[in-house]
């Protein structure tokens, strides 16, 4: 655990950075700190105090984000970005302290580009609240995490956010054209597709742009991006089929998928396993017979006659194949509330069936189509196995969505739920062993361990290297020449090893 | 330093005390606090969401993560760990206008209504904080003031230095033959009785010209509700029993509100305060003259030439589900266009001039108007309508610079009634 900074070290900080931010944008609050040391991740309540940081800035400008990385430079302290702390993998979490950069003011929109469809804005503003200024021009940037109500673009740049309609429209890094940013060491750097701001394909020089997307904030901090609009969509097809069997909503959803349909922008398998836990309180679902073991969702965006044609024939592939549509009300009503509705903490059940307040924990990993049946048995038997020896967990069941318009791979899920409250450090450590182990079986199937959220969470941050093999050491190369002080988020993703004295530093 | 600690309270350099450490009333009203706040704490805490944020107004305009709903929850769950206690939480829950809308956007209030009874309730979560601190003697100098002025007068210190109290709390009535108590006496909240009256105007002679008969109170004070909204709970109900008290020996059956945030004193706090005792009937003006007009009794026929759209107040729209009957009267004024917005859309505006913030951080109320402001600017209207006193003040102020006018639905239809209102619509 890191030690709080000396109170004299804070004051020379705030003294250095309050006159560049102002005094009102350095926060020096318990209740200031306590509130950026967390993500929706769960972590042992009692270990809360671990990862508070020393001092939270928010700053309102490029330059003012590159002073105050310049100051952390000077004196020492680790640095950590963060804009909606929605992630699931800790990136936004000081776990060595310091100073948390928030970057949240940074919201402004300062260019909608009609013309050649682009904005460009701060990395504070949530997706939402853009669309609603785009869609005054008949335009949307159709980046749409399940978080999409509240997390913000700087975040989906340092993860490399997946999308649910991303077969469609592409993902954050398709999305995200250029962005401005502050590197390790303070300097401002613009990164993109080749030098210009508004380029979507470029091959001159090195291609940074996916280098400083999904790095969880240890290659600096980004600050203004520049986007890819498309036009809102004219229609929306959504539809939800029910199935007897697994095996057969898993041909739906492959054929779905692999049907080339032009509209096509996400499928959706729900597994036995998911099908359950929504029975236990899910209007939608409780009324359903006992047959219905899996389900299959299916959407599509563009105009409306693309969409019209697109919905039939995914209608017809469905149908040929045994499905059940489950009516307009389900299908259109849970695709609406897809943000919403499927982790609640009043959803969690000990082994006796008790309800307890569990936290929502969500393990992914993208693994090819053809492995989803023996990775969701794998995953699940992991799972049970967990909470057999521990009640403290529960199964909440299995998504597989696209990622892509062929069908090559899913974003695979398992939902844990997690009393929270109840975490000791021995159920912690048992939980730790379980997330190594469920990347573990992605590995072993050939996939990567995360998709979506990142993969530098105890646990499965050990197989890391293992994934990458000699990129890892790549990436330790291209740390360590970026932050040669190793100030940008240390701890994350092993990378304390690109220094000599591991273990020493922060 | 933003954040500085409340008035009279320890700085928070202070090694902080196990709660059972500290002294006694403080240690036990902590415990008791925590006790009936835990679930609640955990379900947010739980569920992480965080959809609440960007409908909040005041996060829309700090972009501060200390104050959000989420923030607001996750303290208690601190509190119960022993990281926090109430001296190091209780300025920060002054940022807040108790609007609602994070209690509807939220995750758990959307999906768990139905199987669980349970809903987010983030406006009685700061309601509690705020009456905790008060109650172990944290006070925020502002509210302090304003409190201990009110308290002194019968009335909130609305006009600033200029005296309000018991002998000018009709005086907007003048001229307007109002007789004192009756089956249906009208309410008038400190902000239309003393700085907007052309509202009260506006609604007695609506009401009058309907024919319903009313009355107003032999001694009316504050109804209690911005006390208890600033956590001062004692005073708040002191208050409720003086009007519920004068009701009743009066004989009054039902009492019509003009004041959303006076709806919400007597439709949730009074029946918390009084239980069966409390027996009167509640009865919004508006639902009341959308009726009138729905029959007949009441019809606009003078025009009026102007475009609108609608401030869905957050306590009408967002805490009580109102929003219907404020468009059907609007609808019914000939010559008006109408650039309505959604009242769903509406969950994320807010005046900021509700539970005390334009008392204690009036540049704050300030931005959420401006930014209300500037979404009505976008529609082109010259007007913006609202149905609450309380936010007529700060959105005319920051209606001024952008040549948009803010006018009452009550005045506005008494205008297109014939109706010559009379009074004042504040200091301009």
């Amino acid at each position: 655990m890191t030690a709080v900074l000396e109170a004299s070290i804070v004051e020379q900080l705030v003294a250095a950075i309050a006159p560049v931010l102002g005094e009102a944008n350095v926060l020096t609050s318990k209740t200031a700190r306590y509130s950026r040391a967390r993500v929706p991740a769960p972590f042992p309540v009692h270990r809360w105090a671990e990862r508070v940081p020393d001092l939270v800035v928010l700053p309102g400008s490029t330059e003012e984000v590159a002073h105050v990385v310049r100051v952390a430079n000077e004196f020492g302290v680790p640095i950590v970005p963060r804009d909606g702390g929605t992630g699931l993998t800790d990136g936004a979490v000081p776990e060595r302290r310091g100073i948390v950069v928030d970057v949240k003011r940074m919201n402004l929109i300062h260019e909608i580009d009609l013309e050649n469809r682009t904005a460009t804005v701060g990395v504070g503003i949530s997706m939402l609240k853009l669309n609603e200024v785009l869609a005054q021009h008949g335009l949307i940037y159709p980046d749409n995490p399940a978080s999409y109500p509240c997390s913000l673009l700087g975040g989906r740049i340092g993860t490399s956010g997946w999308s649910l309609i991303g077969s469609r429209y592409g993902h954050s890094r398709d999305l995200v054209l250029s962005f401005d940013m502050v590197t390790p060491t303070g300097d401002i750097i613009f990164v993109g597709d080749g030098g210009g701001r508004k380029i979507s394909k470029s091959s001159s020089g090195y291609q940074l742009k996916h280098l400083f997307m999904g790095h969880q904030g240890t290659l600096g901090i980004a600050t203004t991006a520049t986007l890819k609009l498309y036009p809102k969509a004219e229609a929306e097809f959504s539809a939800f089929w029910a199935f007897d069997d697994y095996d057969v909503a898993y041909k739906a959803v492959g054929a779905l998928a692999r049907a080339g349909i032009a509209t096509f922008a996400g499928a959706v398998l729900f597994d036995e396993k998911k099908v359950e836990y929504l029975r236990r309180d899910d209007e939608a679902y409780i009324p359903q017979p006992e047959s219905v073991k899996a389900l299959v969702c299916s959407v599509g965006y563009g105009n409306s006659d693309e969409v019209a044609a697109g919905g039939r024939r995914m209608m017809r592939i469905a149908r040929d194949l045994g499905a059940r549509y489950m009516g307009d009300e389900i299908s259109q009503g849970d695709w609406a509330s897809r943000h919403d509705r499927y982790a609640t903490p009043v959803h969690g059940r000990t082994l006796s069936g008790q309800v307890a307040l569990m936290s929502w924990h969500c393990e992914d990993a993208a693994i090819n189509y053809t492995d989803l049946p023996a990775v969701t048995r794998e995953w699940h038997a992991i799972v049970e196995k967990l909470r057999r020896k521990h009640d403290v967990f529960d199964d909440w069941g299995m998504f597989a969505y696209t990622s892509s318009d062929t069908g090559v791979d899913y974003l695979t899920e398992i939902d844990i739920g997690i009393w929270e409250e109840k975490l000791d450090d021995t159920t912690w450590a048992a939980f730790v062993d379980a997330k190594r182990e469920i990347a573990a079986v992605s590995l072993k199937y050939g996939g990567s361990i995360s998709a979506c959220h990142g993969s530098c969470r105890e646990g499965e941050v050990d197989l890391v290297p293992q994934e990458l093999g000699g990129g890892y050491d790549v990436m330790l190369a291209v740390k360590r020449a970026l932050d040669p002080n190793n100030i940008m988020n240390p701890g994350k993703y092993g990378l304390d090893r690109a220094y000599d004295n591991e273990g020493d530093r922060r | 330093m933003s954040e500085h600690h409340a008035h009279g309270t320890e700085p928070s350099s202070i090694e902080l005390l196990p709660i059972e450490l500290l002294p006694i009333d403080t240690a036990q009203a902590s415990l008791d606090f925590v006790d009936e706040w835990r679930n609640a704490a955990y379900n947010c805490y739980s569920s992480g969401h965080k959809f609440c944020r960007e409908v909040c107004p005041v996060m829309q305009v700090t972009r501060n993560e200390t104050w959000t709903p989420t923030a607001f929850h996750a303290n208690v769950v601190a509190m119960d760990k022993g990281e926090l206690d109430i001296a190091d939480i209780a300025e920060d829950y002054v940022n807040c206008t108790q609007c609602g809308a994070c209690e509807l956007r939220c995750p758990n209030t959307l999906m768990l209504g139905d199987f669980y009874r349970f809903r987010t309730r983030t406006v009685d979560l700061v309601k509690a904080v705020r009456t905790l601190a008060v109650d172990t003697g944290i006070h925020q100098p502002q509210w302090k003031t304003w409190n201990e002025l009110t308290d002194a007068r019968s009335h909130e210190p609305v006009l600033g230095e200029q005296p309000v109290g018991q002998d000018s709390v009709r005086e907007w009535a003048d001229g307007l033959d109002i007789p004192i108590g009756g089956d249906d006496i009208l309410f008038v909240d400190c902000e239309a009785a003393f700085y907007r009256t052309s509202v009260p105007r506006a609604v007695a002679q609506i009401l009058q010209m309907a024919g319903h008969e009313f009355g107003l109170m032999q001694e009316q004070w504050c109804c209690g509700g911005p006390a208890a909204e600033m956590g001062y709970r004692d005073q708040a109900m002191r208050f409720a029993r003086h009007n519920l008290d004068n009701w009743k020996a009066s004989g009054a059956k039902r009492i019509l509100v003009l004041d959303p945030h006076d709806y919400i004193s007597f439709t949730e706090d009074y029946p918390k305060y009084f239980g069966a005792e409390f027996d009167l009937e509640i009865v919004l003006v508006l639902e009341v003259v959308a009726e009138y007009i729905r029959s007949g009794a009441l019809t606009p026929r003078v025009a009026i030439e102007k475009t609108i759209t609608y401030h869905d107040p957050c306590r009408l729209n967002k805490r009580k589900g109102v929003w219907k009957e404020p468009r059907e009267i609007l609808r019914s004024i000939p010559g008006l266009t109408f650039n309505d917005v959604d009242h769903v859309t509406q969950w994320s505006y807010c005046s900021g001039g509700g539970g005390g913030l334009a008392i204690e951080k009036p540049e704050l109320t300030a931005l959420i108007s401006g930014a209300r402001i500037k979404k009505a600017s976008e529609l082109s209207v010259d007007t913006l309508v609202s149905a609450c006193p309380w936010s007529e003040r700060p959105l005319s102020a920051a209606g001024e610079p952008e040549n948009i006018d803010v006018v009452d639905i009550h005045e506005m239809l008494a205008e297109s009634l014939g109706i010559t209102v009379g009074g004042s619509r504040g200091a301009r």
